[in-house]
């Protein structure tokens, strides 16, 4: 043996690996032995007993750690003490992220801490109500103070992403597929080209675009210089100017125009009966009437699955920020800011709390979503039904 | 089904057993450290562990050299009862005592007579964030003092005197401005070197002894930020902050681009090929009439669930004396000498009197619970809006103390 120290270090975790085989492998038995005793024919029981290991991942690493942050969020926990520890008040953490009020100022009158006062509530720790934002009505400045600023701005900006980087990325996305089902020579091999850069890892996506919109060497202002130059103006700073890391962001994620959703809507275009284009163009419909009459309303329920996963990815953005890092004050997206709670400020319990919270505003904006399909998702199947009950 | 389940689980418990014979033949303790050497450092350090591990039979270390993310591993192996049983830190993540996972060593120390476990051979502003509250949590391994680096070419062509170690902080900023022209600037500023360095020098401080208090509306400590922050992204003498992120900030210095730059005493920056480069301790402080400074710290410390106590000390005191002899500067007193420090780094050898100069007046961080919340609010609501002029520093100070002071408070 090479190196016996390197061994005995790897041993135990070879061990454990070697002893959660053994545990798998006999839960599987047990499972399997167990359906047959209940009488379950031999080609069930051996599904939900092969499935078992997956079921059994399932519930310790995904449904375990989701239920531990429910408890968690009512607690003070650094991810560095043995337990988490009891809160006087049960809801501080849930209080800390949520309380608002409006102070008023005199005018020209400073923004002070000491008058917007502090949280009322008993906790680990002192918490201080912060301008959010201000408005002037006559000779008085009502501040807005919220007790944590940064969640609020992190939560603005996430919407504000989500707003803009959603329709952009459906209509690209749409543009393209639209593109790769036309009858072009070589059509396979466009969406294949096309398809490519989704294969390609989050984390080096991000730090790719981070070097193209470096403000003085990166590709972006590169292009941009004879603009610069005609207008006798200073290069952008995209990431590092806090009133670009919106755009810079949104930028980015047209990247994500040439990916999945492109192939999603193909296919769904590839589901339009032709017979209705015919149709449409033995009426006299131009292109543009037959888009917007024929293809956009066979095409919604694609429309509507890409919005509602495109509703849910923006507002989960995560990995691009982790290798992009933007100062706090400039801005953070709201998973950025949990991490960074969680992990780097200590607040485990708090980050907890506010995960539900937000995993609860994910849930509401996903089913106003929902709601609006009524008005603009047309299911060809349901108004054949409708129209067979009438 | 059965048949063969039943014969691969057999065939897997034979293979997990098999080793345990070789387990039991290996009679020293294995220990492991976990740091954040990089390739050539972690073959440099593998070096002492290996005379280390020669020397005696009680114990074997092995290194898990852990470059990328260090802290969010280190963190997460920590929390997960699988941290290794000894581990670097800097002065930064010191303060992790307060949460019970580095061991207390005092009792140990208490019983050492060898100088690398002698708390008097240390610097005392170094020894401080090791000695926390009641405790001892680990041994420094370096202590890297702020020196000013100095472009020998540019002074001459601009027919500047060198900077000594008398100068004071305002002739200082008279040079970094006659310094200045279309090809260079006379300093760099971007919240490196860090403002403590003013502040120290001006008689100030963060946090009063006690810990009770945030003096940031000191007279001292406002006038210190004041000047940092009149000099960071001023083009009088300092390169804007579009110009540091286009050319790098220590790469300025290295292109010729810069007359004066502060790094740490270990830096590259006076071996660079073509530039002719000085060393000088930094300018004296207004009030101390010292050159005091900062020092980049990182101590080896011992996890609290270790299996080994005893065996990951004598590991620990065995690898520090060995670092102290690779790495400069060496924390301790009896090797502030330019022999020590030259026998570690030959490189240094043209620089190395300045260095040593530098060593009494260096000093870290003062170390509390919730000291890295202290560090963020002292940076966002303070530093930070100063250096980019959104306010000024007595303006942002009252504020600032009320925000340091809870966390001091909530402690």
């Amino acid at each position: 043996m090479g190196d016996p120290g390197a061994f005995n270090s790897y041993y135990p975790t070879f061990l454990r690996y070697i002893g959660t085989a053994i545990v798998l492998g006999l839960l599987i038995y047990l499972t399997y032995q167990g359906l047959r005793k209940l009488g379950v024919k031999r080609e069930a029981a051996t599904g939900f007993a092969l499935i078992t290991p997956w079921l059994i991942g399932r519930i310790l690493l995904t449904a375990f750690p989701i239920l531990l942050s429910f408890y968690l969020g009512f607690t003070e926990y650094n991810i560095l003490w043995d337990e988490p520890r009891s809160l006087k008040d049960p809801l501080f953490n849930y209080k800390r992220a949520l309380s608002f009020k409006i102070v008023e100022f005199d005018k020209d009158e400073r923004v002070s801490i000491a008058k917007l006062g502090q949280l009322e509530a008993e906790g680990p720790d002192i918490v201080r109500y912060r301008e959010l934002d201000s408005v002037v009505i006559g000779d008085t400045r009502y501040v807005i103070a919220a007790t944590d600023v940064y969640l609020w701005r992190a939560i603005w900006l996430t919407l504000r992403y989500a707003v803009l980087s959603i329709p952009l990325g459906m209509a690209g996305a749409l543009a393209v597929a639209l593109l790769l089902n036309q009858n072009v020579k070589g059509v396979g091999y466009w969406r294949t080209l096309y398809y490519l850069p989704a294969v390609l890892p989050a984390a080096a996506v991000a730090l790719l675009w981070f070097w193209l919109f470096a403000p003085n060497r990166g590709l972006i202002n590169w292009a941009l210089g004879p603009i610069y130059d005609l207008t006798n103006s200073e290069p952008l700073g995209w990431f590092t100017d806090k009133n670009l890391v919106l755009p810079s962001f949104v930028i980015m994620s047209m990247w994500g125009i040439f990916g999945a959703n492109t192939v999603i809507l193909l296919a769904g275009l590839k589901n339009i009966p032709p017979d209705l284009y015919e149709a449409a163009s033995i009426d006299g419909a131009g292109n543009w009437v037959k888009f917007r009459h024929v293809t956009i309303p066979m095409l919604s329920p694609t429309l509507f699955y890409v919005l509602i996963m495109g509703v849910i990815g923006a507002l989960q953005l995560f990995t691009e920020q982790a290798f992009i890092p933007t100062e706090r004050e400039d801005g953070w997206f709201v998973n950025w800011f949990l991490y960074n709670e969680a992990f780097n400020f200590g607040r485990m319990g708090y980050a907890s709390a506010v995960g539900w919270l937000y995993a609860v505003f994910i849930i509401a904006i996903t089913l106003l979503v929902f709601r609006s399909s009524a008005a603009w998702v047309f299911y060809e199947g349901a108004r054949e039904k409708e129209a067979g009950g009438a | 089904m059965a048949k063969y389940l039943r014969i691969a689980i057999v065939l897997a418990m034979a293979v997990a057993l098999l080793p345990l014979a070789t387990s039991r033949a290996q009679e020293p303790v294995t220990l492991r450290i976990t740091t954040w050497a990089g390739v050539d450092e972690a073959a440099e350090f593998q070096a002492i562990i290996d005379e280390v591990n020669a020397s005696q039979d009680a114990f074997q270390i092995v290194h898990e050299p852990k470059p990328s993310d260090y802290y969010t591993v280190l963190q997460t192996a920590l929390a997960g009862g699988e941290a290794a049983d000894l581990m670097w830190l800097d002065q930064d993540h010191m303060p992790w005592a307060f949460d019970g996972v580095l061991l207390d060593i005092s009792d140990h120390l208490a019983n050492d007579d060898r100088d690398t476990g002698n708390p008097d051979d240390y610097f005392p502003g170094v020894w401080q964030t090791v000695a926390m509250g009641e405790g001892v949590y680990g041994l420094p391994w370096i202590a890297q003092p702020v020196v000013l680096y100095y472009n020998k070419d540019i002074f001459d062509a601009m027919g500047h005197e060198y900077p000594n170690a008398d100068w004071t902080w305002d002739g200082f900023k008279e040079a970094a401005i006659a310094l200045t022209n279309e090809e260079h600037y006379g300093f760099s500023l971007n919240g490196w070197p860090p403002p403590y360095i003013w502040i120290w020098g001006n008689g100030g401080d963060v946090v009063s002894e006690d810990l009770a208090e945030a003096p940031v509306d000191d007279p001292a400590v406002i006038e210190a930020v004041q000047f940092y922050a009149d000099m960071i992204y001023n083009e009088e003498c300092c390169p804007s902050q579009e110009t540091i992120a286009e050319e790098g900030f220590g790469e300025m210095f290295k292109a010729g681009r810069l007359a004066m730059f502060m790094g740490g005493a270990a830096d590259d920056l006076d071996r660079v090929e073509g530039l002719n480069v000085g060393v000088s301790p930094v300018p004296k402080g207004n009030a101390t009439g010292e050159n005091t400074t900062f020092a980049w710290i990182a101590a080896t410390a011992i996890n609290a669930k270790t299996e080994h106590p005893d065996e990951a000390y004598e590991a620990l005191v065995m690898l520090t004396e060995g670092i102290h002899s690779w790495k400069i500067v060496s924390p301790r007193v009896s090797q502030a000498t330019v022999e020590h420090l030259v026998a570690s780094e030959p490189r240094k050898e043209a620089n190395a009197e300045d260095i040593i100069a530098a060593v009494p007046y260096m000093r870290g961080f003062t170390l509390f619970p919730g000291y890295l919340e202290f560090n963020d609010v002292i940076w966002g609501d303070y530093f930070n809006p100063a250096f980019n002029g959104e306010d000024t520093a007595e303006a942002l100070a009252p504020d600032a103390r009320i925000l340091l002071e809870d966390v001091l408070a909530s402690q």
